[in-house]
């Protein structure tokens, strides 16, 4: 196994282990624990009210414009990256290339703001 | 070996994504199945070194786009009835046939082996073993930092846009 | 670091992007009734980036930056210099338009300027990445514009028409850039040029340079792949349409063109039949489709698939042929210089027009003339500039396209010419239609009521600078010769 792989191995590791620790837990829980299910105890809780309906509804169209402001800005995070880790070697001039690409970013955050999207009314 | 290993796993986990995605009566499922396709292509791209690819791949594709799928899909409503009528009742049989086609191509390809009709990219790749992120991160910010700041403009276009176009307010004639 | 950046070339692109990004601003203080500001501020904006072009212009020194990927000559100043005018001329007709039917107007003006910016972005490009970053800039923000008359149905269709194909489209074009980029590892214009030679005959290749072909045919609107023009043409916001089919086409052409003239010069075997079939299908469906249509958009619309036809005339035939290519090449961005422009007024006699009559039948023009002859005189002169009618600048694009295909010689530009002549004709019949409304056709017995306003300050400015470059243009074409000059030492120089 190339040293290239052996990085990787480590977040390999980490994401087996994980799995094994839900599966873990879980498992002795089930073997523990007593069972007698009853119709109340087997329905979804929503706050202690009894649900109502199916569990597939829709949703408010506000929340797409959230959702929509969300990929921009984590599309704006993505580029970020590569410019941390390589932000020494680039030096003043990257600095104030991010800072503009940050700024202009910035102003479609203001106009989100000020046309009250994130206002919930 | 493990490289090979890895791929066909990876291979099958995305074509078993692909085939829940279409196949999928609930869309939710079928979101999730496209999540599985986007994983295991992302393993794909670290299989070829590339890691920045890779990690776009999960943080905006299986991240982002893939929430706005489902807010889609919400906001439709998975509850309501469906129309599964097919219109076009000779697609069935004809993407059949294709699939099957582009199957045996593939296989055609692999048994006779004969990949030369892609001629050899001249591309210097570069030594890289390790930090693949710094070799995009240069380039970015030097001989593209023009294209890397239009990015900035379309961004905040797609966002201002989307608002304007989306947005909608009650008291549309006072403030707006 | 080794490399500068020559921020005075670059001065034209800068200007537009604070213009834009101070009008968005200017859109969140404003209140309503002054938001006739940020037209304001793009108009002068715009204005003030002609200030620089002049400059280069006069210095006429050829700047390249970045590696060779963006390069400021003759060339890209001439094409930025029609960028601008008619983007002038869109912000003139839209100003009074998106004020009186309440739209959104601090973000028109954004999304219009940042569509301006790409394309200034795309006279410069000389790589792959630039080139398509342009190409967004340029489109991403039309989408959006096609779609500004929110609550209305055929302008949601536009919108959504222009947005899938659109997408449809860049993701064919970047396909078959990336499979360019992947069979030579060059991305820069000159790399791929030197790279290319030889692979004619690559299966590979040949699909990458037919998607890239197919990518750029949806963006300019070519037949066969003009079905969302027409409709979002005619949803749209007229200002908008008049964009789409003035400055957006333009850049589109202007890109199609140098990647196939600069890039993919060895490879003219593959794409030169494609853009003759192009240029031939575009003229002939174009003009067929036009002559049925009832509507002033629609016809414009169809006409405008059908320029682009004859715009890729010359060059398409002097490839197939493989000779005189610098002179076809200057002879398509002549063509497409002169079309910019009188189309700009052809869309600016439109407005007028629906604001006079309060309808865009061409029926419903009848007897205009009678009514209004000023504005008469002008439809007039557009759209017989458009049918190609000397003294007016039309009737040079035409000539200096056949001039081009003449050069070129060989069978297949003889067809391809024939084609093109009798299309001229088939265009004549349906321009001279719509004149033939305004001046010959009897006024319906009450003349219809004046819609609200007269015609604004700015759409008669816009007319009369259309109209003045339409007819001296015409009478001087030493004026478009030069850009065709200007496109020649691009041949030489690389």
């Amino acid at each position: 196994m190339s040293p290239y792989f052996e990085s990787y191995l480590t977040v390999g590791t980490f994401a087996a282990l994980g799995a094994v620790l839900v599966m873990v837990m879980l498992g002795v829980a089930s073997v523990l624990r007593p069972t007698n299910p009853t119709a109340a105890k087997r329905a979804t809780y929503e706050c202690g009210v009894d649900p109502v309906g199916s569990g597939w509804s829709q949703t408010y169209v506000r929340y797409y414009v959230f959702g929509l402001l969300f990929v921009i800005f984590d599309v704006e995070a993505v580029f970020i990256f590569p410019w941390a880790i390589a932000a020494e070697e680039l030096g003043v001039f990257g600095l104030v290339a991010m800072f503009l690409f940050i700024l202009t970013l910035l102003e479609g955050l203001a106009y989100a703001i000020k046309k009250g999207v994130l206002r919930w009314e | 070996m493990v490289e090979t290993i890895i791929f066909v796993l990876m291979g099958l986990a995305a074509i078993a994504g692909a085939i829940t995605v279409v196949m999928a009566r609930n869309p939710v499922y079928s979101a999730i199945g496209l999540l599985g396709t986007l994983f295991a292509v992302a393993v794909l791209y670290v299989l070829q070194l590339a890691h920045f690819v890779a990690a776009v791949q999960v943080i905006v594709y299986a991240g982002a786009v893939l929430t706005l799928f489902l807010f889609v899909i919400m906001l439709i409503g998975v509850d309501k009835e469906e129309n599964r009528e097919e219109n076009l009742r000779f697609q069935r049989p004809v993407v059949g046939v294709l699939a099957g086609v582009i199957v045996v191509m593939a296989a055609a390809l692999t048994a006779f082996g004969d990949f030369d009709w892609v001629p050899a990219s001249g591309a210097v790749i570069p030594e890289v073993t390790n930090g693949t992120i710094q070799a995009v991160a240069e380039p970015l910010f030097t001989d593209w930092v023009l294209a890397f700041e239009a990015t900035a403009l379309l961004l905040t276009i797609a966002a201002a846009g989307a608002i304007a176009l989306a947005h909608y307010r009650r008291r549309e004639s006072t403030d707006g | 670091m080794t490399w500068e950046i020559d921020y005075l070339a670059l001065a034209p692109e800068l200007v537009i992007v604070v213009t834009l990004l101070v009008v968005l601003a200017l859109d969140l203080f404003l209140t309503r009734p002054n938001k006739y500001w940020t037209a304001t501020a793009a108009v002068a904006g715009t204005a003030l980036a002609a200030i620089p072009l002049v400059i280069l212009a006069v210095e006429g020194e050829n700047v390249s930056m970045f590696e060779g990927s963006y390069v400021v000559d003759e060339f890209a100043l001439v094409l930025k210099g029609l960028f601008v005018v008619s983007a002038y001329l869109v912000l003139l007709l839209s100003h009074h338009y998106i004020e009186s039917e309440r739209f959104y107007q601090g973000e028109y003006y954004f999304l219009l300027l940042a569509s301006v910016l790409g394309s200034l972005v795309m006279a410069s490009a000389r790589d792959l990445i630039i080139l398509f970053i342009g190409l967004e800039l340029t489109t991403g923000p039309l989408f959006l514009l096609a779609g500004w008359r929110k609550g209305d149905a055929k302008s949601n269709e536009a919108s959504v028409k222009y947005f899938i194909l659109g997408v449809l489209s860049t993701a064919i074009l970047l396909w078959g850039m990336s499979m360019l980029y992947g069979l030579t590892g060059e991305i820069t214009f000159a790399g791929l040029a030197t790279a290319t030679a030889g692979l004619a005959d690559e299966p590979a290749m040949i699909v990458a340079v037919l998607f890239v072909i197919v990518g750029f045919a949806f963006k300019i609107s070519a037949a066969p792949f003009h079905f969302w023009a027409p409709d979002t043409y005619e949803g749209a916001p007229t200002p908008v349409t008049a964009y789409l089919s003035v400055n957006s086409k333009a850049a589109g052409f202007v890109a199609f063109l140098l990647v196939m003239y600069l890039a993919l010069p060895e490879l003219s075997e593959i794409w030169a039949p494609a853009l003759w079939i192009l240029a031939a299908a575009s003229m002939t469906l174009g003009n067929l489709s036009a002559l049925r249509q009832s509507n002033i958009v629609r016809l414009l619309a169809y006409s405008s698939i059908a320029q682009a036809g004859f715009m890729l005339v010359p060059f398409a035939a002097a490839a197939v042929a493989g000779t005189n290519i610098e002179e076809g090449f200057s002879a398509t961005v002549i063509y497409l210089v002169i079309y910019a422009l009188m189309n700009v007024g052809a869309f600016a006699t439109v407005i007028a027009g629906a604001n006079r009559t309060a309808t865009g039948d061409i029926d419903g023009w009848a007897g205009l003339g009678k009514i209004d002859a000023r504005l008469g005189v002008l439809i007039g002169i557009f759209f017989f500039s458009l049918a190609g009618i000397p003294p007016l600048a039309g009737w040079f694009a035409k000539f200096a396209m056949f001039r081009a295909v003449i050069l070129a010689g060989g069978t297949a530009t003889v067809v391809l010419a024939v084609i093109a002549a009798v299309n001229a004709v088939i265009a004549l019949y349906y321009y001279a239609r719509v004149i033939k409304a305004v001046w010959l056709d009897d006024a319906p017995a009450e003349v219809p009521a004046r819609a609200e306003t007269p015609p604004s300050v700015s759409l008669r400015l816009a007319l009369l600078i259309s109209a003045a470059l339409t007819i001296v243009i015409g009478f001087f074409p030493a004026i478009a010769t030069f850009v065709g000059d200007a496109s020649r030492i691009i041949a030489a120089g690389g």
